[in-house]
């Protein structure tokens, strides 16, 4: 059970990790960036070609594979974000554009083989690979029947020290108040003084590092690392957490990951392996049912 | 501005290098066949959770087409090889069929890579009477009752890879006489036909050896992470792991299961197989055994000059999927050797070449000397090899066809 509860914590932190980004640009924009997941594998693949490919430490590849993707969110606020918000269009036609993005930066990396267009990005094309073993040290610990894993116990508190950085910048300092004032009521934060384009910007660059790391770590610690990691293992359970959490709560986000790492994880040991999945979603949808603003919801006004 | 181009001329590139080439062109002189052009077209995952078998089957095929063309084709006629790409979707590969047979008009078809996209792909072909041969797919009720759960024998498919219910079997004989295990637990992805039915197998094949099956463990392909499942297994100590799952799969159980101490053996289906898998889970997968239609090594003739072209035209080692699309294209130039196609009548082409395909008989090819069972499944020599930790394989023993 104590290997179990390990393995609840470590999925936890890539959730939560991985759904504050989703959530923070929620809250500021009302707006769900569903390019996120993207940018999420995008960085593992950065961090992965750099090593293999580029023969770059293992380090360097990192800081810049997390540049990439605040590069990213950039990317994201100019091409999806921007145009739509000046032309006034609904939500949904932002929803729509990220979900463009995210289906061309994971076609991208998918064409990389060699030979291709492609092949400085990934050249690996659909196949999941991992980093060579002594890339990273990875040091294996054995205490009282409990596996330890260096890669896998760096997740956590990693995790734990961003999100805490993140909530006091929120809290604390003048660029979190901005934010905070741009999420509540970007008119009047935009009459007070606050530019607004630069607050939306940043939220972006912090949202997508945020996610670039949660990619790196996860591809890292699970040697796993395709064009799918983000589609296939994070995008629709993100989406959870920041229900689960409440909608645009930093704080939220960062419970709902450990909450949906520990149903998912208690569900294997207590109901049976097939039915992961179903329990997660079936405790979302109680939730839905008899709380529907979610854990954090009644912050849902003050929301960052 | 210039993020909007760059981002558009990124699109156009990967629309670019998503289009594919196909061959075709030259006539020689000889026959009726002369100047006249076969085509064949090949449904292959060359994205998606398929994507790793794939594109060696479509490398495998493209280096017999160039082959048998530069040697003067099929009595004269050229061979034109059209390989489009699935996704590894079960409704995209259907997708592509249907326009494959009807708007493409090729003689006859090969693939789809999955045997979860062979469930919808074969049935369509048998009903549009257009024969195809299979050349990755190794689930059951694949030949000949293709339209399962009616068990009338289709009559126009056919397949060249050596399937599970013969594989994993042998495999399991074969460690149970050498290594003697007395329990184990299985690991079956429970999404995907491939993998469940290969879990099907593994659990009607244990008992004969006497291995006690101690849990069978379902996931979902999809899965964030398997350590849960992986650390369920491991604390029941088995003295065996039998993973059925295909991709990467296979090669993160058995990272995770070795990073939490433990040290028995592997054993698993066609998803092992693949020189990808086995240098993922590199040292962590050291001994876990397989059974393969094929084996870089064997001692075949015709295999050595296989692997000589391949490296040549790919700078790699090919794998057994390369040796089995290599196969299925001198198998299909075989069967329209002696077809007698008129190139005129497709219909009644693709018939002539349906029951030229019944008798094919190749002495020589990489998989060993080649024929069709009654039932349209290949007969071949099966190999039992075990991942040699650095992304090879190593062989443990040779079964001959019986």
């Amino acid at each position: 059970m104590g290997q179990q509860i390990l393995n609840a914590i470590f999925i936890g932190s890539i959730y939560a990790l991985f759904a504050v980004g989703y959530t923070l640009v929620f809250g500021v924009l009302d707006i769900l960036n569903l390019a996120h997941s993207a940018v999420f594998m995008l960085a593992a693949a950065v961090t992965y070609t750099l090593v293999v490919n580029h023969g770059q430490s293992f380090w360097l590849a990192c800081a810049l594979a997390i540049v990439a993707a605040a590069l990213m969110g950039v990317v994201i606020e100019y091409v999806c974000l921007r145009p739509l918000r000046r032309r006034r269009a609904p939500p949904i036609a932002a929803l729509i554009s990220t979900i463009g993005l995210a289906l061309i930066i994971v076609a991208a990396v998918e064409q990389g083989r060699p030979g291709t267009l492609f092949s400085w990005l990934w050249v690996d094309g659909a196949n999941s690979v991992s980093l060579p073993a002594g890339t990273y040290p990875n040091p294996i610990w054995n205490l009282g029947g409990l596996t330890l894993e260096g890669t896998k116990l760096a997740v956590i508190p990693i995790s734990i020290a961003l999100m805490l950085l993140l909530g006091y910048v929120m809290r604390f300092t003048q660029v979190g108040r901005g934010l905070r004032a741009v999420a509540e009521n970007p008119r009047a934060a935009r009459l007070m003084g606050i530019d607004v384009d630069r607050m939306i910007m940043l939220t972006l660059i912090i949202s997508s590092a945020l996610g670039g790391l949660a990619g790196i770590l996860f591809g890292v610690a699970l040697g796993d690392i395709s064009p799918y990691i983000g589609r296939d293992s994070v995008e629709v359970r993100g989406l959870a957490v920041i229900v689960l959490g409440g909608m645009g709560s930093v704080p939220g986000a960062v419970l709902g990951g450990y909450l949906l790492g520990a149903i998912e994880v208690l569900a294997v040991v207590l109901l049976g392996s097939n039915v992961r999945a179903g329990v997660a979603f079936a405790a979302l949808f109680l939730m839905l049912v008899l709380r529907p603003q979610g854990l954090f919801g009644a912050q849902l006004r003050e929301r960052l | 501005m210039r993020l909007v181009r760059l981002v558009s001329v990124l699109a156009a590139g990967v629309i670019l290098g998503a289009c594919g080439s196909a061959g075709g062109g030259g006539t020689t002189s000889g026959s009726s066949y002369a100047g006249k052009t076969i085509k064949l077209g090949a449904i292959l995952s060359i994205t998606g959770a398929g994507g790793v078998y794939g594109p060696q089957s479509r490398d495998g095929m493209k280096l017999a087409v160039d082959q048998i063309n530069k040697s003067g084709g099929v009595n004269g006629a050229q061979i034109a090889l059209s390989v489009t790409d699935d996704a590894s979707d079960k409704a995209q590969s259907a997708q592509v069929a249907q326009t494959l047979i009807q708007q493409e008009q090729d003689l006859a078809l090969l693939g789809p890579t999955l045997s979860n996209s062979a469930v919808a792909v074969h049935p369509l072909a048998e009903t549009l009477k257009v024969p195809i041969l299979a050349v990755s797919t190794t689930g059951i009720h694949i030949v000949p009752d293709c339209n399962f759960p009616q068990t009338t024998p289709c009559r126009y498919v056919f397949r060249d890879s050596l399937g599970e219910q013969t594989a994993i079997p042998d495999n399991i004989q074969s460690y149970a006489s050498d290594g003697h295990p007395s329990t184990g637990v299985l690991l079956v992805a429970q999404d995907d036909k491939f993998s469940s039915d290969g879990g099907k197998i593994v659990q009607d094949t244990v008992g004969q050896y006497n291995i006690n099956l101690l849990k069978t463990i379902k996931f979902n392909k999809g899965e964030a992470d398997l350590s849960p499942y992986v650390t369920q297994a491991v604390a029941l100590k088995p003295d065996v792991i039998f993973i059925t799952s295909l991709g990467g799969i296979p090669a993160k159980i058995m990272v995770a299961a070795r990073n939490q101490g433990w040290h028995g053996q592997f054993l698993g289906g066609n998803g092992f197989n693949t020189a990808t898998v086995s240098k993922q889970a590199g040292d962590a997968g050291k001994g876990a055994r397989s059974a393969s239609a094929w084996y870089l090594g064997n001692s075949f003739p015709s295999n050595a000059d296989f692997v000589k072209a391949y490296q040549a035209a790919y700078g790699k080692d090919p794998d057994q999927f390369g040796a089995q699309g290599y196969t299925a294209i001198k198998v299909l130039a075989d069967a329209a050797k002696r077809a007698n196609l008129t190139f005129t009548d497709l219909a009644g082409d693709r018939d002539k070449l349906r029951a030229a395909m019944e008798t094919v008989n190749l002495p020589q090819t990489p998989l060993g000397p080649f024929q069709f069972t009654s039932n349209h499944d290949v007969k071949q020599t099966v190999w039992v090899i075990a991942m040699d930790g650095v992304g090879g394989f190593t062989l443990v023993h040779e079964i001959k066809a019986s």
